[in-house]
This record gives structure tokens, sequence and C-alpha cells, in this order.
């Protein structure tokens, strides 16, 4: 067991490391190809107010009088040391730019995981011990929630609680009432695929020997589910904790934009608008390596938690 | 003779054996419904509306809903409900490139990566990974902000960040097919690895990827929705949704400007999204 894991251990480490670089050199490709000379036009925009001398240094920096692979090769080689390079808008350090914007993402990113947990396990309770015709409707909600867009919860948010209930404004973004509510319009989408795995698992696990074994000594309902049937069921979402990392930082662009909160994607945003080429490649690269590794630590602790799963060193969809 | 097969069960009228399973549920019904009348407004815009979706009356500008405006009118005074159905067939057709682009793309990575194994099945499954590393919604915005703010860029992005989700499942059924009992005996029969392909593995994967193809267009709907919400599709007087809650949104005194078209979108990907799930049941 002991060598097979660690060969186990060594081949998915090699694979991360590959689909980080590949996805480095993916961006990089899908960024270079802007129309026409946009890095040159971004630099020499003159909202930017960069003097000659800032420009040539960026320029030299990147190696911009030289052709694409070359810059690739360059870009590259400042990545694997962990070196961002700078911002085409504001001269400022990439790696500035992200470490500032980085804690108020986080924040929201965190408590909108908290509040998509709680959401879920509601659903999955409710869709479970509700009597039939209200379980159908419970169950029906994370089809409900996957199918109203990020924005529209978020602008239905501020219309009933910021314009007529006076529960937050809108002018201070990141007090706790604020963070709260776009908290949850960042939850939604991300609490329904959860629901619908932790319903399955509840589905699958309450019908199991043990269940009724507990069930025969007479525990209540709320019993089984708190001592013996959430555990199991929720094993499953583990595979799914990288695939919702994702989700929360692609929904904190749209959810920043609307809640008019600085971090991650309103970075993403500016760059947008201002074809700040090394800020989009630097964050795409950087959540990339967020999504990989918490892939691969799920890979490798799951064999070590779990005896049952096997150790399989190809990828399996 | 296998497609016309699958499709008479679609409807429902075939194989006596599996009627039971196979009756319509009238949520299912109406969602068809809904689908069809969006289809028709990009279709047909102008049976649906005698106002102009470009000009408007400023005397009646921000009127809130009535038997004139059926969803009120905007700051100038043009007519939303026009406009919503102006710009159902941009936000429609970019949702269905967009799952082409998926579905032909990521079928295609599937299909090669499963069926010849080996170096092309290790090489095309990195691609994927790749893919699947960067989160969705960032490809998209990133793709499109390479390609130009337009909302064809808009379709292309949201198609290139679904490939990896058609490869999967593709990649998934043709294993799951290539190993059955029927392909075995294809082969031992002198059947080529083309007559396979065509005869046994498309037909048996087919159903399964339509229903990730229909919920993916749901999916798709809501993306290409948020991208135009951001600016990053084609700018007013276009009048894609998504783009219509964006404009909308300035306007606290006039909500139904963003409730109207958000509620046109969260009804039809809420349909799509039904009649996917019931195409899955129905399997």
């Amino acid at each position: 067991m002991k060598p097979a894991y660690q060969r186990y251990a060594l081949t998915r480490t090699a694979q991360a490391a590959v689909v980080v670089l590949l996805a480095y050199v993916l961006t990089f490709l899908v960024t270079s190809v802007l129309p026409g000379d946009a890095v040159t036009n971004a630099l020499r925009d003159p909202q930017n107010g960069l003097s000659e001398q800032e420009i040539q240094r960026i320029v030299a920096f990147y190696g911009l009088d030289k052709p694409v692979l070359v810059q690739l090769g360059l870009s590259l080689g400042r990545f694997l040391t962990g070196e961002l390079g700078f911002s085409l808008q504001s001269d400022l350090p990439v790696s500035r730019l992200i470490g500032d914007a980085l804690p108020s993402t986080l924040t929201l990113a965190g408590s909108a995981l908290v509040i998509a947990v709680v959401f879920a396990v509601a659903i999955a309770y409710g869709a479970h011990h509700l009597p039939g015709k209200w379980s159908g409707a419970v169950r029906s909600i994370p089809s409900f929630f996957l199918s109203v867009p990020n924005f529209v919860i978020g602008l239905v948010l501020i219309e009933l609680f910021a314009f007529r209930l006076h529960s937050f404004t809108t002018t201070d973004p990141n007090s706790p009432a604020a963070t709260l509510f776009a908290a949850v319009t960042l939850a939604i989408p991300v609490s329904a695929p959860l629901a619908e795995v932790l319903i399955a698992g509840l589905d699958h696990e309450s019908r199991q020997d043990y269940a009724q074994v507990a069930r025969s000594r007479g525990i209540t309902e709320a019993g089984l589910f708190v001592k013996h049937l959430v555990k199991p069921s929720a094993l499953p979402s583990v595979a799914m904790v990288a695939l919702i990392v994702g989700e929360l930082l692609g929904g904190s662009v749209i959810t920043e934009t609307i809640f008019g909160r600085d971090g991650i994607g309103t970075v993403v945003q500016k760059a947008v608008t201002g074809e700040d080429q090394p800020v989009l490649q630097a964050v795409v690269s950087l959540s990339a390596v967020v999504f990989v590794a918490v892939n691969l630590i799920a890979d490798l602790v799951s064999p070590l938690v779990d005896p049952r799963v096997k150790l399989r060193e190809t990828v399996d969809a | 003779m296998t497609t016309a097969f699958t499709l008479e069960r679609l409807r429902g009228v075939g194989g006596a054996t599996r009627r039971g399973t196979l009756r319509l549920p009238p949520t299912v019904v109406l969602s068809f419904l809904v689908v069809l009348t969006v289809v028709l407004w990009s279709l047909l815009p102008g049976l649906f509306t005698s106002h102009s979706p470009v000009t408007g009356e400023t005397a009646t500008k921000l009127a809130a809903p009535s038997p004139g405006h059926w969803f009120g009118t905007d700051y100038l005074g043009r007519d939303l409900y026009a406009r919503v159905v102006f710009g159902t067939a941009s936000s429609v057709t970019s949702a269905l490139v967009a799952v082409l682009i998926g579905l032909v793309a990521g079928s295609a990575i599937g299909l090669a990566s499963g069926f010849r194994g080996g170096w092309v099945d290790a090489t095309l499954g990195r691609l994927v990974d790749v893919l699947l590393a960067v989160p969705g919604f960032l490809l998209a915005v990133v793709i499109v902000s390479s390609l130009g703010f337009q909302t064809i860029n808009a379709a292309i992005a949201t198609g290139v960040s679904a490939v990896a989700v058609f490869a999967r499942l593709m990649r998934a059924e043709v294993l799951r097919i290539r190993g059955a009992v029927y392909v075995e005996a294809s082969y031992l029969e002198g059947g080529s690895r083309l007559h396979v392909l065509l005869r046994h593995i498309l037909p048996n994967a087919y159903r399964s990827v339509l229903v990730l193809a229909v919920l993916q267009f749901g999916t798709s709907i809501l993306v290409i929705a948020s991208l135009a919400f951001l600016g990053y599709g084609d700018p007013p007087p276009a009048s894609d949704w998504g783009l219509l809650v964006a404009s909308g949104k300035t306007y606290v005194t006039a909500p139904w400007l963003v409730y109207a078209p958000a509620l046109v979108i969260v009804i039809t990907v809420l349909s799509v999204n039904r009649i996917s799930r019931w195409l899955r049941k129905a399997k």
C-alpha cells in the first residue's frame, strides 16, 4: 500500500503541475491574440498617464518588441519564479493589485460558502423529511436556483433590502450587512448543485440497513439525520469542492460589480475594459492554480481517509 | 432507424412496455409552450408587437406596465415588451451557437479520447483538464475580451468554456458502450471501427449528450445574459435580455425595467431545465 500510495501521489502531483503550466500557456495565447496592437494601445492610452520612460521600461520588461513565442518563454520563466509582472494601466505590480483585492473577495467567497452549505443542508433536510407535497416543492428549489442569473438575485436583494427595507446601504458596500447580502447572492447558485448531491446521498443512505436498524431502535428522524445520515451523504460533495471554488471566483465578477465592492472580480472587470493583459493572465492562472491545488489535495487525502477509494492514476470522468 | 425509434419514444407514442413513464407532466407541457413562444419571438418578432423596439415617444417615458405597454416603457419611452421580443433572436441564437460549439468540439474530443485511447486520450485528457481548471465564467470573460465586445463573440466564449463538459461526458459514454457485448459481437461479425462508431457508439451516446445539450442551452442563456449585463455583448440599441436588465437598473423608480426582462430570462431557463430533467428521466 505504501509504495503504491507514493507512486500515486507523485503521478498526481506531476499531472497537476502540467495542467497549471498548460493553463498558463493557454491564457497567454488567448490574451495575446488581442486584435490590433492592444498592449501598446493600453500603454499609450493617455488616461493611464504613463510617461515615455515607464512605457519603455514595460516594453522592455515584457519583450513586447520581440515575437510572441519569445514573449511566451519570458512570461513562463517569470511565472515559474512567482513574478507576475506589472499592470499596463497603472504600472503597479500585478501581485500588489491582486494582494490588495484578495482579502475582500476571500471574505465574500468564504461567507458565501458557509451560507451555501447552510442552504444546501436545509434544502436536503426539507426534501427528505417534509410530507410528500412539500417535499416535492423543496426538491425543485435547486433547479429554480440554477435558473436565476446571479445579477438578478443581486438586483432583487438590493431593491428589497436596501431600497425598501433599508437593511443596508449600497454606499457602504463593505459593511457587514451589505457583505451578507452580497454573499447570499453568490451563495444561491452554489448551493443548488450541493443540495442536489446531498439529496441524492440522503435518498441512498436512508434506505441502507443501518438506517433501518437505527429506526427500529426508536431514533427520531431528526436524530437519524444528524447522527447517521449527514456524514455519509455529504462525502460525495467533497469531490465538488474544487468546482465550487471556481464557481465562487467566477461569480465574484458579477456580484462585486453589482454591490460595488472592490475585489478580484472588480480587478478582472477593470483589466477587461483596459485590455490589461498581464492582470488577466495572472488572475486566470492563479485561479487555475487554486483549482488544481484543491483538487490535488482532495485526491491525495481521500485514499487516506476512506480506504474504499481506489488509487487511480488516470483521470476518469 | 434508431433515430426514428428514439424520436417516437420521445413523443411518447412508441413502445407499449414503457408507456407509463412517458406521459407528459403538465409542467413539461407548459415548458414546451414557453420554449415555443420564445422560438416564435425570435423568428417572427413583428407578429407579437406593433411597437418599435428602437423608437419611442418621450412623452410616455418610464410608464408603468399597462394594457398599452405590457412591460412598461423605458427612459426614451420605448415599449419594453417590444424590446424584449426583438432582443430574443440575439439572446437565443447566441445560446444556440454556444451549445453547438461546445457540442461539436466537445463530442469530437470525447469521441477521439474514448475511441482511440492511448496517447490520444492522454493528450486530449490534459487539454480537457486545463479547460476545467479555469472557472467557466472567468474563461468566457477572458475570451470575449480578447475577441472583442460583440454578442457573437460572447457566444463563442460561452461555447469554448462548455467544451470540456461535453468532452468528458462523450468520453465516458464511449467507454461505457465500447465495453458492451453487442459491440464485441459487431467486431466479431467483421464490423469495421467506422461501422461500430456510426451504428453503435453514436446512436447510444446521443441520448445522454442530448440531455446535456438541452441543459447547457439553459446555462448558455444565463452566461450570455451575464456577459451582456457586464456590457460585453452588442451595445445599445441592441436589446439582449441581459443588457436590458443592466440598463434598467439605473432607474430605481421604475423597477419593471429590471423585473420584466429578468422574469423572461428566469422563465425561459426554468422551462429549458425542466425539459432537460424530463428527458433525463424518460431515458
